[in-house]
């Protein structure tokens, strides 16, 4: 009753306001496309807006108008066939005129229609995006952290510095992720393994919310992360930034810098360095500290390229290394010690706040190397060639006896090898597309000398795909799209058995999956999107093989080497739409998701070992279902103050058992007040929110298989303040960022570690970001 | 349509390559055999010698062994049955009699004696334990006790090894694990006489 009160509360606090102060959004940008080289107008040119989903195709004379603006600040993207594209940051306070220049590299292209708006879009599926303000806005945050508040987002826990991502209930294996284009290949089978990956590599992070394994491959159930690089420079000038962060809980902070430029000699060259580091330490929950939870990063990355009209080539490398304490007090040895840390309601170990790290922790080293080459192999068709190399190495270090405490009991390495050729194709003006095959293999090394058995066998891993994936633009307002793909996976496993005798079991693995999707604008302001997408993931080794005693989780986990694999087919739609002229904005995104042999760990009773009793897990397969949806409204009640209600819920069914399924992200509900403002004396993009994010209960959980009930509601106060300040030809961009603002002491049940301690309270945090040079993309 | 003839014999290429890196493949190296998986840390064997205070070529003796580990076989249970109202002396061992030779993990314990507390919980039976040493910091590790055996009576004793416990929680000098925390080592409940 009470999560209704506190609705009620805030909206009667909010709407007053707006009501008083209620201004229409009549704004619109206009100007003209122009070529670079010789002056000409182009058309066909788009002009598009993402955080609005909306643009505007140039005319004949490379005209174009976008109308129904509400003050505010856009990224534009200017695309057009044959040019790279162009992004730039509009203000806009008043009707704005804009002639775009982009340069136009192949000459006789100017009879052509465009092909289209982004290729890499998947029609018809939900989309979202964290762009380069709200990166900025979470500086110093790990990579899930980032992607924490978009819609169908959550995230599970392991304590309050290690997280992954759940996409719409999916998380671990069912959620691919790219990084720079290749598939993330870290040991993610763990649920308190967290992306080895650092967010201020990233200028954009897409979350595709729908089965997608036509073109991404293989574990794509859930979704799919894109993290998308910083574009090279293509003209000469050298520039970079500086970015910093103090953090308040944790007393550390996060600092980056890079500098790129290109090569007077050289047209289409570019560079760019970047490194990066994070430090903290304990974490402080509202009552005590959460003692060894602090963590230290380190990231660099190099990347040289050479964009020219016949295509391009870049290599690209990143290193990331991370140290990371595990809460101290989540380390038990049996269903006694759970049982005892549940009823005492308080982590065991407190100790003064400390930077330093002791046992258990884990480091990880993370290599990725990438080559691509593109090449133009006539107009309107190019290939696409990437390799990538990545180098995972895992350590974990537990507490054990004596000398042994300073050996790893976990040590991994995990070589993978990934090569794409792919074929982007115009067939004609109403199909086009693309086509091609991808090859992984992958090795997983136990380095010796752990002194314990390994957790995971020693594997290679075969994996060659080939799909064809083509878009069929109708007309104006309707675009289809359909795909399918083959893959074939062949497993290696060797393995000590329980009886310590060496075994190379060997499993196939053959898979298909399809996708149909459709955009539909119903009328300007109202778009439709539907896909139905089918995905498949083989079932990971650690599913088949597992065995014995897993220490972080005081469980016996048994894998099942007959396992098959599963097999999803996912319907999502999307709609989304603007009202009175553009002060109400909305959208609505559904989805139902059936996987055919979904695995997961059941309950098979408790065995007695000379630790004490523990429970035994077993990895069975089931058919589940889930669905749920989530939308957002948006209301500018008055020139700069907007009211925002987000609200997302996520159900998922295990169809064997007739139960619910085990951890699934409760419903949650976000309010926000919005304040922006473009120019405010000598400031710059001024943007406040203050947000109320309210969390309820999981009433919706399997019968007798958790060891403690879900924890209560929760409702936690965040601040965003965030300006920008010009500097001649640089920029000072700067905010705070606070979370948890009443210090609440509450538990989440996507927590893995709800059982021993609270959730980290009070947190401030102060970002710099000083830009300075010339910007890397070439701005019209 | 000369173009889409060329976008054919290109993917015809790709899909050729494709498949003739398959065929390099298949005479893969078969993964590299993992380290053989002898737990180190492993824990089989607990033994209890209760020797007579008054009389020392008296011992007798609680046993827990499951030699190879977690699953597998039962656990093996012995004990001796305790004279009445005697005092004892009583040390542990504890062992590691997965490999060949049995490792003696007593050493490994008694070197860590800050880290490590045992437990002795004994129920429906008349036996009650003392610590008989400490660690540097004065507080009770429990590889040596003292144990009183009152009259005749039948029960069962719950012995606890802790490591990384709070040594100073309410109780735990006294012996009791409730405010002890850490990770629990061994806990296994034996059966005893006394008579």
């Amino acid at each position: 009753m009470h999560r209704i009160r506190n609705i009620l509360l805030f909206s009667l606090l909010v709407l007053p306001i707006g009501a008083a102060l209620a201004q229409p959004c009549d704004l619109s940008i206009r100007g003209k496309v122009i070529d670079d080289h010789d002056r000409t107008p182009l058309s066909f040119a788009e002009v598009y807006l993402p955080e609005l989903g909306r643009g505007a195709v140039s005319d004949l004379d490379g005209n174009y108008i976008i109308s129904g603006l509400c003050p505010g600040t856009y990224q534009m993207r200017i695309t057009h066939l044959g040019c790279d594209p162009v992004e730039r940051k509009v203000v806009l306070d008043r009707d704005l005129v804009l002639d775009l220049r982009l340069e136009h590299h192949v000459e006789e292209l100017r009879e052509l229609e465009v092909i289209s708006k982004r290729p890499d879009e998947n029609v018809g599926l939900a989309r979202e995006e964290v762009g380069r303000t709200e990166l900025e806005r979470s500086a110093g945050r790990s990579f899930a952290e980032v992607l924490q508040n978009l819609p169908g987002v959550t995230l599970l826990n392991s304590g309050p510095t290690t997280s992954k991502v759940v996409i719409q209930g999916h998380s671990g294996n069912r959620v691919l992720t790219l990084n720079q284009g290749i598939r993330q290949e870290d040991q993610q089978w763990g649920s308190d393994h967290a992306p080895n990956m650092d967010p201020f590599t990233a200028d954009r992070i897409t979350v595709v919310k729908g089965a997608a394994s036509v073109q991404y491959g293989a574990d794509a159930i859930g979704g799919v992360i894109l993290s998308e690089p910083v574009e090279l420079p293509r003209s000469p000038g050298i520039g970079g930034e500086i970015r910093g962060v103090g953090i308040y809980n944790g007393r550390g902070g996060a600092a980056s810098g890079s500098l790129h430029g290109g090569l007077r000699g050289i047209p289409g060259f570019g560079w760019r360095v970047q490194g990066s580091g994070r430090m903290l330490g304990d974490q402080q929950a509202p009552d005590y500290v959460l003692s060894n939870t602090g963590l230290r990063e380190a990231a660099g990355s190099a990347s040289v390229g050479v964009q020219r009209h016949w295509g391009g080539a870049t290599l690209y490398y990143s290193w990331f290394g991370r140290d990371l304490g595990v809460l101290r007090a989540a380390h038990i040895g049996n269903l006694t010690d759970l049982n005892n840390a549940i009823t005492s309601g308080r982590p065991w170990f407190i100790a003064p706040f400390t930077y330093e790290i002791g046992n258990p922790y884990q480091t990880v080293q993370h290599h990725l190397l990438k080559a691509e080459a593109k090449y133009r192999v006539s107009d309107r068709n190019t290939v696409l060639l990437t390799y990538g190399y990545q180098g995972d190495e895992r350590k974990e270090f537990d507490n054990r006896r004596g000398a042994l405490r300073d050996r790893p009991s976990i040590d991994l390495f995990l070589a993978t090898h990934t090569g794409d050729a792919i074929l982007n194709h115009w067939l004609g003006p109403h199909i086009h597309g693309k086509a091609g095959f991808n090859v992984v293999y992958q090795e997983n090394f136990n380095q010796p000398g752990t002194g314990s058995r390994p957790l995971i066998p020693n594997y290679a891993r075969t994996s060659g795909g080939v799909f064809i994936l083509e878009h069929f633009p109708l007309h104006d307002a309707l675009e289809l799209e359909a795909g399918a793909r083959l893959e074939a996976a062949f497993l290696q496993v060797g393995r000590f058995n329980a009886a310590n005798e060496y075994e190379t079991p060997e499993h196939r693995f053959t898979n298909y999956a399809f996708s149909v999707g459709g955009n539909w604008s119903i009328r300007e302001h109202l778009q439709l999107r539907a896909n139905i997408g089918s995905a498949f993931r083989p079932p990971h080794v650690v599913e088949l093989y597992s065995q014995g005693l897993h220490h972080g989780s005081a469980a016996i986990e048994r894998g099942d080497p007959t396992l098959l694999g599963e097999r999803s087919l996912k319907a999502t739609t999307d709609l989304a739409g603007a009202w009175l002229e553009g002060r109400l904005k909305g959208s609505l995104s559904l989805f139902r998701d059936r996987i055919d042999d979904y695995i997961y760990l059941r309950p098979a009773g408790t065995q007695l070992t000379i630790r004490g009793a523990f429970p035994v897990f077993d990895y069975v397969a089931t058919d589940a279902e889930l669905y749920g949806g989530d939308a957002t409204l948006e209301f500018t009640v008055h020139g700069p103050f907007r009211i925002r209600v987000r609200a997302g819920t996520v159900r998922g069914r295990d169809l064997g058992t007739n139960e619910w399924l085990f951890q699934m992200p409760s419903d949650r509900v976000e309010q926000a007040l919005l304040f922006n403002k473009e120019t405010w004396g000598p400031l710059r993009d001024a943007e406040i929110a203050l947000s109320l994010r309210s969390v309820f209960q999981q009433e919706r959980i399997p019968v007798g298989l958790d060891f403690m009930d879900p924890p209560a509601t929760y409702h936690l106060l965040g601040l965003s303040v965030s300006m920008a300040r010009p500097l001649g030809n640089n920029e000072l961009r700067f905010g705070v960022q606070g979370a948890n603002l009443l210090n609440v002491a509450y538990r989440d049940y996507m927590d893995r570690f709800r059982y021993y301690a609270d959730a980290a309270g009070l947190d401030l945090s102060l970002w710099v970001r000083f830009a300075f040079g010339t910007p890397p993309a070439i701005t019209p | 349509m000369p173009t889409s003839l060329r976008q054919l014999l290109l993917l015809s290429l790709a899909i050729t390559l494709m498949t003739a890196c398959k065929k390099d493949d298949e005479d893969p190296v078969p993964p590299t055999p993992p380290p053989a998986g002898n737990e180190q840390e492993l824990i089989t064997t607990l033994i209890l010698t209760f020797t007579d205070t008054e009389n020392t070529a008296q011992t007798f003796e609680l046993r827990w062994s499951d030699s190879d580990g977690e699953g597998g076989n039962d656990p093996v249970i012995t004990g001796d049955i305790l004279p009445q109202n005697r005092a004892y002396s009583m040390a542990v061992r504890v062992l590691d009699e997965s490999g060949a030779s049995p490792v003696e993990i007593t050493n490994e314990i008694a070197a860590e004696k800050e880290e490590h507390q045992f437990f002795f919980l004994p129920s429906n039976v008349n036996l009650t334990f003392f610590y008989a040493d400490q660690d540097a910091n004065g507080n009770p590790v429990g590889l040596a006790n003292t144990a009183i055996a009152g009259g005749p009576s039948l029960g069962s004793l719950t012995v606890i090894l802790r490591h990384e416990l709070n040594k100073t929680g309410a109780g735990v000098a006294a012996g009791d694990p409730t405010n002890a925390g850490g990770d629990t080592d061994i806990e296994v409940t034996l059966p005893v006489r006394v008579d």
